[in-house]
């Protein structure tokens, strides 16, 4: 029979509120670095997506579109280009002007698709303004910057919501561990009167709120991702355009985001115990 | 055997001018000397209010004074760094007045914490812990805790508790206030078998005139802030 009880009694009430508040605390915080990840994995996605591609619209007669398409072939960095046919055309178009497609008698903008080394288009831009050819070359540099600049300040404002929820998780912490200290002066007090060293005592808090903050954080870590699944899961049911929003995935980053959560609880409630009692303790003889 | 690594002359606790003050008019103590042999017994008697708690508490090291020096184990306290306490306070059992068990805790394990604090293995003290508490009468009352025992069954815990670790200064406060007087002579028969077997230096503050006079050992009177010793047949005003 081993008769060896815990020194510090069974969770109370006043732990019960922490477990709830380091969970939801955890919660927000991988919620949150779920969605910075996503938005920086959605930024990448965006701009590789256009990466290399160059679109040139070229105004004046049409044997102007067969030169163009000509000098833009021969363009160093170009590895292939062509004409969109009206089909293709049609296609760009769909999401403006609905799937009944183009009226017969439309003129559409005489467009040359091209694929080239990232620089390419300022190059052709040259080649076409040298032949006197009318055309406007779009290598969608600028709009993948804009995206990439609202995607960084997206995962920033995560980032810091993450390191603000931190802060406010371990000072809660350190809260709660000095009120359960308060409550457990007279163990406290005999412990020390007893002989015990500061790190026994502080040992024994350590212990206690270590599980606690892993417990709650490996729940508060589950209720995110299960949160982020859903709301990615809705939005994709009720919009096509789902494509564009950030993609969650199980992916390493996401598993470390998710993994690493109740550990960063624990550690941080396991410190702020520590400190705590420590503090509390240098105030006794 | 206590580790009683003390020379014989050497005093288990000493105090040279002790004073203990709150601000500039309100002395605890003024200027209390006191030496305890090892091995001896010594009753601490005093009107209430005298100070006896409060020198107790500076000689288990609960208070630092504010005046004078307390040695122990022939170490002057005084001049030790907060750390270094915590071994001189492993060698010192304290019956504290108010028992102090902790309510979650069965008597058993209430005992056998000081040995949990010096960290030894349950397994080697399970049988000395069972056969202490058999020996204060509570053999049968290991898995007890504190909130259904009587106040003489918790003032025989704790006292189980200050002497499990056969500590070389055993220090009690009012242990026998709570139990009637065949406890309190079979009590003072534990404390005197520790002192005798073990030698244990023992220092015990007491109310209890009729023990003292029983007991016929060293008493020492706290009055009016300072230490006085007592001859053994007239140990005075020991006031309730």
């Amino acid at each position: 029979m081993s008769r060896a009880a815990p020194l510090l009694p069974r969770e109370d009430a006043r732990e019960a509120a922490l477990f709830f508040v380091v969970c939801a605390l955890c919660f927000l915080a991988a919620f949150s670095g779920l969605v910075a990840r996503a938005a920086y994995a959605a930024a990448d996605a965006w701009t590789s997506e256009v990466a290399g591609e160059i679109t040139i619209r070229v105004r004046g007669p049409e044997a102007h579109a067969q030169r163009a398409i000509d000098i833009i072939a021969k363009t160093p960095g170009i590895a292939s280009a062509h004409v969109l046919t009206r089909e293709e055309s049609e296609e760009l178009l769909k999401p403006w002007l609905g799937a009944a497609g183009i009226p017969a008698g439309l003129q559409l903008p005489r467009l040359i698709a091209a694929e080239g080394a990232a620089g390419a288009g300022d190059a052709v831009a040259a080649a076409l303004a040298q032949a006197n050819i009318d055309a406007t070359v779009d290598d969608h540099e600028t709009w993948a910057a804009d995206a990439k600049r609202a995607t960084d300040t997206i995962g920033l404002v995560a980032l810091s919501a993450v390191i603000l929820l931190g802060a406010t998780g371990v000072a809660v912490i350190a809260f709660a561990t000095h009120a359960t200290l308060l409550a457990r002066r007279d163990i406290v007090e005999l412990l020390h009167l007893s002989g015990a060293k500061d790190d026994f005592i502080a040992g024994l808090f350590e212990r206690r709120f270590l599980m606690l903050g892993v417990q709650a954080g490996a729940l508060g870590a589950l209720l995110a991702f299960g949160a982020a699944a859903f709301i990615l899961f809705a939005v994709r049911q009720a919009d096509e355009q789902a494509w564009l929003l950030p993609q969650l995935s199980l992916s390493l980053a996401d598993g470390l985001i998710l993994g690493l959560s109740p550990l960063v609880a624990g550690a941080a409630s396991m410190l702020a115990a520590n400190v705590t009692v420590k503090r509390s303790l240098s105030d006794m003889v | 055997m206590p580790d009683n690594d003390l020379p014989t002359d050497e005093p288990v606790l000493r105090l040279d001018r002790v004073g203990l003050s709150y601000g500039p008019e309100s002395d605890v103590l003024a200027d209390v000397s006191l030496s305890l042999r090892p091995g001896s017994m010594t009753f601490l008697t005093g009107p209430s209010g005298a100070g006896k708690s409060t020198l107790l508490r500076l000689a288990y090291l609960a208070l630092r004074p504010t005046a004078g020096r307390i040695s122990l184990f022939g170490v002057d306290t005084t001049r030790l760094r907060r750390r270094d306490l915590a071994p001189l306070r492993r060698r010192i059992g304290v019956v504290f007045q108010e028992f102090r068990l902790l309510e979650h805790l069965s008597a058993y394990d209430n005992v056998a914490l000081p040995l949990r604090i010096m960290g030894r293995q349950e397994s080697s003290y399970r049988q000395d812990v069972a056969d202490l508490l058999g020996w204060v009468g509570l053999g049968d009352r290991l898995d007890a805790r504190p909130a259904t025992l009587s106040g003489g069954e918790k003032q025989r815990v704790a006292i189980a508790r200050a002497v499990v670790g056969k500590p070389d200064l055993l220090i009690a406060d009012e242990p026998t206030g709570n139990v009637d007087e065949e406890m309190g002579d079979r009590l003072y028969r534990l404390f005197r078998e520790l002192n005798r077997r073990l030698k244990t230096t023992v220092l015990i503050a007491t109310h209890d005139l009729a023990l003292v006079r029983r007991a016929k050992t060293d008493v020492l009177r706290l009055a009016d802030g300072m230490v006085v010793r007592v001859p053994h047949a007239e140990p005075q005003d020991a006031q309730p």
